[in-house]
């Protein structure tokens, strides 16, 4: 079935490359005189996963609260598998076709687990099976519970399984591990890229770059309401061409003016954090064989020395910084009246 | 949406019903509004009952006996509560804790959701309407005869309360605040309105004959206990404050909890 919709959108396309599953494109909505979201333009292409990064209050629940249809933009352009969210006559069809998993969402108490999901498989044209959905999301042994009765990680859960249920091509996940235990959140990211590997589009919120960095193909950094920078978790924010960095405790007796000329030019600019000398280079491979070298030929250990590229979270600091909004914090759910 | 349509939908009635069983099932799990909702008038009726027995008719009840006069206003109360309170406070609780967001990302249309929540306080309110009645006639209380004009009333009541409680729930800001709300404007309305005991003042019931309640208590007495059948001004006041609520509930209804 999904296959056949995807042959006949892509032939709608007319042999083009697949139409984008999400575009969003100058996007802006304020709350009063606050500005949650200043223009937001990115694109999710089919089948992959896009991960919406930023600090509390950047505009990630804003953007993603738009494209479900649960707030009204101001201004730009957005399309959910081509279907504008905003377009109330439109969203049934669109909402057949997606899942959510929501922040601050429940279900109700007195049904179990079990009752839960097939209720909400009524709801769609051609749900997956409810049992396999129930054993996807991990609730195998919980099916007949209550949900009143379910932990929190638990609750967590039969929500994905909920957003999984309608067979959805597209899937959104705001912050969907957020308060699970570390083996939990292994087995989430398991899951969603299971998903991925059928076929399903995620786009996902996040304030973990570890789970950004292991499951998306592309992020976007959001900060202050734009995104800052976009590409993929290993060469975002000009990661993957930043200068290698270099670190190492100096050998006992010795100073920076004891490095060969070319090293203590480089180190000149690095700081020394925590005892350590830190050398920025471009070109790794010279600066590391004249480091070793001039250590070797005096007879003197490098201690702790270390050799990386920036971190994500080096990258995602400095970006987020930069980009503090200057108008104050904008409130991440707002005041104003729900457009629905 | 030219492709989503595409796939079988199933049809409204069927999405309907289906959304009414699993409304039965949370209710009936429930056991806070299993009991305050649908046991407490059928208590009520039973102890009214064992007060003042099959009694004698007095003009205090306008020539009807105590219990006459009481099935038909108990019944009256309980549809009151399967469908005003009911739907007033689970709607806010429901909007408070997310429930209603989590409905609203599904594709279930909104007016199967509350069509379905309209049934199925109908049902419950069927249900009660029953009890009573059939404790009524163990007092005693002969069974009423005009059965259409009862059903046509209980259905426009209910369906009318169902808007009110929603337009309650709409304007109420918090979940909290629900109960208290829905009986501080329940409680003086029903009392003013001959429900728990009959009003013999001219000008008391000329207002309350304007608000929702005594309308359908006098709709509910003439067929069941005066042999009349259609009540054509009381159903008629009931039907405008059922388009008033509808009104507000359409206009200012929430899906989404207010942020903390």
């Amino acid at each position: 079935m999904r296959a056949e919709v995807k042959a006949a959108a892509a032939a709608d396309e007319a042999g083009a490359a697949a139409p984008s599953a999400v575009v969003v494109a100058g996007l802006r909505k304020s709350y009063g005189p606050a500005e949650a979201v200043r223009g937001v333009s990115f694109t999710v292409a089919p089948g992959e996963i896009f991960a919406l990064v930023g600090p509390n209050g950047a505009g990630k629940t804003t953007t993603l609260e738009i494209l479900e249809g649960f707030r009204a933009r101001d201004a730009g352009r957005v399309e959910v598998l081509g279907i504008d969210p905003g377009d109330r006559a439109a969203g049934r069809a669109l909402r057949e076709r997606i899942g959510l998993v929501l922040q601050d969402i429940a279900v109700e108490p007195y049904l179990t687990v079990r009752e839960t999901v097939a209720r909400n498989a009524g709801y769609y044209p051609a749900p997956r099976d409810v049992g396999e959905v129930i054993g996807l999301a991990g609730l195998g042994g919980q099916a007949r519970q209550k949900v009143k009765n379910l932990s929190g990680g638990q609750k967590r859960r039969l929500d994905l399984a909920l957003g999984l249920i309608g067979n959805p091509e597209l899937l959104f996940l705001d912050e969907p591990t957020t308060g699970f235990d570390p083996n939990a959140r292994r087995d989430a990211w398991e899951t969603v890229r299971g998903l991925r590997g059928a076929g399903t589009t995620i786009l996902l919120t996040t304030h973990y770059l570890e789970e950004a960095q292991v499951l998306a193909d592309r992020m976007a950094v959001i900060a202050g309401g734009q995104i800052v920078a976009e590409g993929t978790p290993s060469a975002i924010g000009g990661r993957d061409s930043a200068r290698t960095r270099i670190r190492f405790a100096l050998p006992g007796g010795c100073g920076l003016a004891d490095l060969p000329a070319e090293l203590a030019d480089l180190a000149a600019d690095a700081a020394a954090g925590g005892g350590l000398v830190t050398v920025q280079t471009g070109e790794p491979t010279r600066t590391l064989h004249q480091l070793t070298g001039w250590a070797l030929r005096r007879g003197a250990a490098l201690g702790r020395l270390t050799v990386d590229q920036p971190s994500l979270e080096d990258v995602y600091l400095r970006l987020t910084e930069q980009r503090a909004p200057e108008t104050g914090r904008a409130p991440e759910t707002g005041k104003e009246r729900s457009p629905r | 949406m030219s492709i989503a349509t595409h796939r079988a939908r199933r049809g409204d009635l069927a999405l309907l019903w289906h959304q009414v069983r699993y409304e039965q099932l949370s209710f009936w799990r429930n056991p806070q509004s299993a009991f305050f909702t649908f046991l407490f008038p059928v208590v009520i009726i039973t102890v009214f009952g064992a007060l003042l027995g099959g009694g004698t008719q007095s003009s205090y009840f306008y020539g009807l006996s105590a219990l006459q006069y009481y099935v038909p206003t108990i019944a009256a109360v309980s549809v009151l509560g399967s469908c005003y309170s009911q739907l007033a406070i689970v709607l806010a609780i429901r909007r408070q804790h997310g429930i209603l967001k989590r409905v609203r990302a599904t594709p279930l249309p909104a007016w199967t959701y509350f069509l379905g929540l309209l049934a199925h306080c109908v049902m419950v309110s069927v249900v009660d309407v029953a009890l009573i009645t059939g404790i009524g006639r163990l007092y005693g209380v002969p069974l009423p005869t005009h059965w259409a004009a009862i059903a046509v009333t209980l259905v426009l009541g209910a369906a009318s309360f169902c808007a009110l409680g929603v337009a309650v729930a709409s304007l109420i800001r918090n979940s909290e605040a629900a109960p208290p709300v829905v009986q501080l404007i329940l409680f003086p309305l029903v009392f003013i309105s001959g429900t728990y005991m009959p009003i013999h003042s001219a000008m008391l019931n000329r207002i309350s004959g304007m608000l929702p309640v005594r309308p359908f208590n006098q709709a509910l007495l003439g067929p069941f206990a005066q042999h009349t059948g259609f009540d054509g001004k009381s159903l008629g006041v009931l039907f405008a404050w059922g388009a008033v609520g509808a009104l507000v509930a359409v206009r200012r209804f929430r899906w989404t909890p207010r942020p903390q």
